[in-house]
């Protein structure tokens, strides 16, 4: 699904990524943790396309091609899913028009024809259901007037109307509260299949505990410095991550 | 002393020769003696006149108007095509004439009076003029000596008219470079309320001259809910003065959307001289090419316990030129004002340009007075976000200007008012997904 191989990127002239090596199969769930300004952001953004980023070495293949080559809209297209750490607030573009013209855009790539008003109405009330979301949303902005924990279920939202191969979520799980948590845990349990897989960050166990990954990697530094299981997670909630720092390199997965 | 030498139009002229509706009445007849000799002292507003610092009248000082249109008709269908509400009360002029024939007034509800001007004007000395300043440089002087026709109308006190009105204001191609000097004067008495949209478009690239007074007058707790869609062709001239006067727990909502002319101008007046009296001054313009539009606002807070809210948009293309200037005065012993404006423009080419101003004159102690303007380009992180979920780039931003210039629209309450008129901006600005 995705293989990312020695990648370096820089922000301004200032080395962020520093040499990530990391590999997604389908089906897999992937959580990234590591402090603050470690670059985790940096890395969901460069994989989505966003402009500002230089990558200097390395390389991302998706489904095998050239990720860094597509356009945002490309990657999108082709199922790269970014649920972003701060959405945005769109004044004057609804949430229903916003998930319309999204699906209807892979769905163009797909060479498939744009999505039936009845159909797409159905869909949006299931996904709806899904992340507990009242149908008012639908017809407010985007984002607009949002609490924060409203923000990140809409971005779960979306990635349950769009159903991404590959879905990189950034911090859904700040900023929930625990009822919020869980319901976001199961929203993204529930779209846990064989051939999508998901990539997400976090600092906190309390989300590993609904969605329990196959592999933890520690980002630190620009460098994935440390990858295990799900046990991994319980030992940085513990510890912190001053430990792992002084970790021989090269046990990256 | 003759400040503008520099313009000189036949305007003058025409008023001596033409007929005008209302000849007969004495009052009517020294008024229009008073605009005109204010007229021949001021002529046009130059350039060097503050409020007029941006936008020349030089170009339609040269033009040679016409003011002799001949008989025109259209086909309902095509009327239907060109109104922009479909269950209306409609009030067609048609090449600076009232068309009863393209009119549609038949069954109006109890309450509500509708008539052309030239059968308003016997009742109208009390209202007639006393919204504008005749004395104010711009084109109020010349409307008052050559006003020909417009719309009367008023609602009687306690009634809420629930069907809108759409006055109508079209210029064909069968008259070309015609100059329409319209008056529209809107009553609405106590406790009353009706709903109106100003309309002017053009058919075809007709050239032409629109100048327009509109007087407001809203008795105690009276509601008028007024749009206005300039929707004129790229080679017409469009200048318009709006005022009101407001009695005490009176509303006025007012959303002024310019889309068209090769130069459009609106002069707006709100005074609130009643206690609890409200206005809402909205407006959006979107211009391109070599278009340009001066939108200059002012609001006075006259008494205590008013309130304003105004909010202006705009989206720039091309070469084209605009103008924001928006005046808020809160007089002395307002207290408890409560002013909010901004404005907001949009820029989607390195050659449009923008002027915007706020001025805000306050002498009164405890008031609420925010405002605030900005000017920029598609925000990036919005831009980045639509593309992240698979919308191209051209198609990402036809949305954010069109999602940018529609959000003023969303302070429409009427629905139907609200789709009639995001429908016109979808026309002019696809949303493109
Ligand atoms: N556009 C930018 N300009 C300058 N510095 C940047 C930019 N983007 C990221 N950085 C810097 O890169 C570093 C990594 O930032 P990033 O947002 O990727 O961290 P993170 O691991 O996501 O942190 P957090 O856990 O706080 O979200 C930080 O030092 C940040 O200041
Ligand atoms: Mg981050």
């Amino acid at each position: 699904m995705l293989e990312i191989k020695n990648l370096h990127a820089s922000v301004e002239g200032k080395e962020i990524l520093r040499g990530i090596n990391m590999t997604v199969n389908p089906g897999e769930v992937h959580a990234i943790m590591g402090p603050n300004g470690a670059g985790k952001s940096t890395l969901s953004n460069v994989l989505a396309g966003r402009d500002g980023y230089e990558v200097t070495q390395g390389e991302v293949i998706y489904k095998g091609e050239n990720l860094l080559e597509l356009e945002p809209e490309e990657r999108a297209q082709r199922g790269v899913f970014l649920a972003f750490q701060y959405p945005v607030e769109i004044p004057g573009v609804s949430n229903i028009y916003l998930l319309k013209a999204a699906l209807n855009a892979v769905r163009k790539y797909q060479g498939l024809d744009e999505v039936d008003a009845i159909d797409f109405l159905n869909l949006v009330r299931d996904r709806m259901k899904l992340v507990k979301m009242d149908e008012q949303f639908l017809h407010r902005n985007v984002n607009e007037g949002f609490s924060g924990g409203e923000k990140k279920r809409n971005e779960i939202l979306q990635m349950a109307v769009l159903e991404p191969a590959l879905a990189i979520l950034d911090e859904t799980d700040s900023g929930l509260d625990i009822d919020a948590l869980r319901v976001v845990a199961e929203g993204v349990s529930a779209l846990r299949a064989e051939d999508r897989s998901i990539v997400m960050i976090t600092h906190y166990q309390r989300l590993l505990d609904h969605i329990v990954p196959d592999f933890v990697h520690v980002l630190s530094e620009g460098k994935i410095v440390k990858s295990g299981d799900k046990e991994l997670a319980k030992e940085l909630e513990k510890s912190g991550y001053s430990w792992v720092h002084d970790a021989p390199e090269g046990q990256t997965a | 002393m003759k400040q503008l030498t520099e313009i000189t139009t036949p305007f003058g002229e025409v008023a001596s020769a033409k007929t005008l509706p209302g000849s007969e009445l004495g009052w009517l007849q020294q008024l229009r003696d008073k605009a005109r000799a204010q007229f021949e002292r001021h002529g046009l507003p130059a350039k060097k006149v503050e409020d007029w610092k941006y936008t020349s009248l030089w170009s339609l000082s040269q033009e040679g108007f016409s003011h002799d249109a001949n008989a025109v008709s259209l086909d309902k269908t095509e009327l239907a095509h060109v109104a922009a509400l479909e269950d209306a009360y409609r009030f067609v002029i048609i090449d600076g004439r009232f068309s009863a024939e393209l009119s549609e007034l038949e069954d109006l509800e109890e309450g509500l009076s509708i008539k052309p001007l030239a059968e308003g004007l016997d009742n109208a000395q009390s209202m007639l003029g006393e919204q504008i300043d005749l004395e104010k440089p711009g084109l109020n002087a010349i409307n008052t000596m050559l006003m020909q026709d417009g719309l009367v109308l008023q609602v009687q006190a306690g009634k809420t008219i629930s069907k809108p009105v759409e006055l109508l204001v079209i210029s064909t191609a069968e008259n070309q470079k015609l100059a329409s000097h319209l008056r529209n004067l809107i009553q609405v008495e106590a406790d009353a309320e009706v709903t109106l949209l100003e309309h002017y478009v053009s058919l075809a690239d007709t050239e032409g001259f629109t100048n327009v007074v509109t007087e407001v007058k809203l008795d105690e707790k009276a509601t008028l809910n007024h749009f206005k869609l300039q929707h004129e062709s790229l080679a017409h001239y469009h200048i318009a003065t709006l005022a009101s006067k407001q009695a005490a727990g009176s509303n006025w909502h007012t959303n002024n959307i310019s889309l068209g002319g090769k130069l459009a101008r609106n002069d707006i007046h709100s005074q609130l001289l009643g206690e609890e009296s409200h206005v809402t001054l909205d407006g959006l313009y979107l211009v391109t090419g070599d278009q340009h539009v001066d939108n200059h606002t002012r609001i006075d807070h006259a008494v205590p316990n008013t309130t304003s809210d105004e909010v202006y948009k705009g989206v720039l293309d091309g070469n084209s030129h605009a103008v924001f200037n928006g005046k808020v005065n809160v007089h002395k012993d307002a207290q408890k004002t409560d002013s909010s404006q901004s404005n907001k423009n949009l820029l989607l080419s390195r050659s449009c340009e923008i002027d915007t101003k706020p001025e805000l004159e306050i002498y009164a102690d405890d008031v609420k007075c925010a405002h605030g303007s900005t000017v920029g380009q598609i925000d990036e992180q919005h831009l980045f976000f639509l593309r992240a979920r698979g919308l191209d780039e051209t198609a990402a931003r036809s949305l954010l200007t069109y999602a940018f210039a529609v959000d003023v629209l969303q302070r429409i309450k009427s629905a139907p008012m609200r789709q009639a008129l995001s429908n016109v901006i979808e026309k002019r600005l696809p949303k493109g997904a």
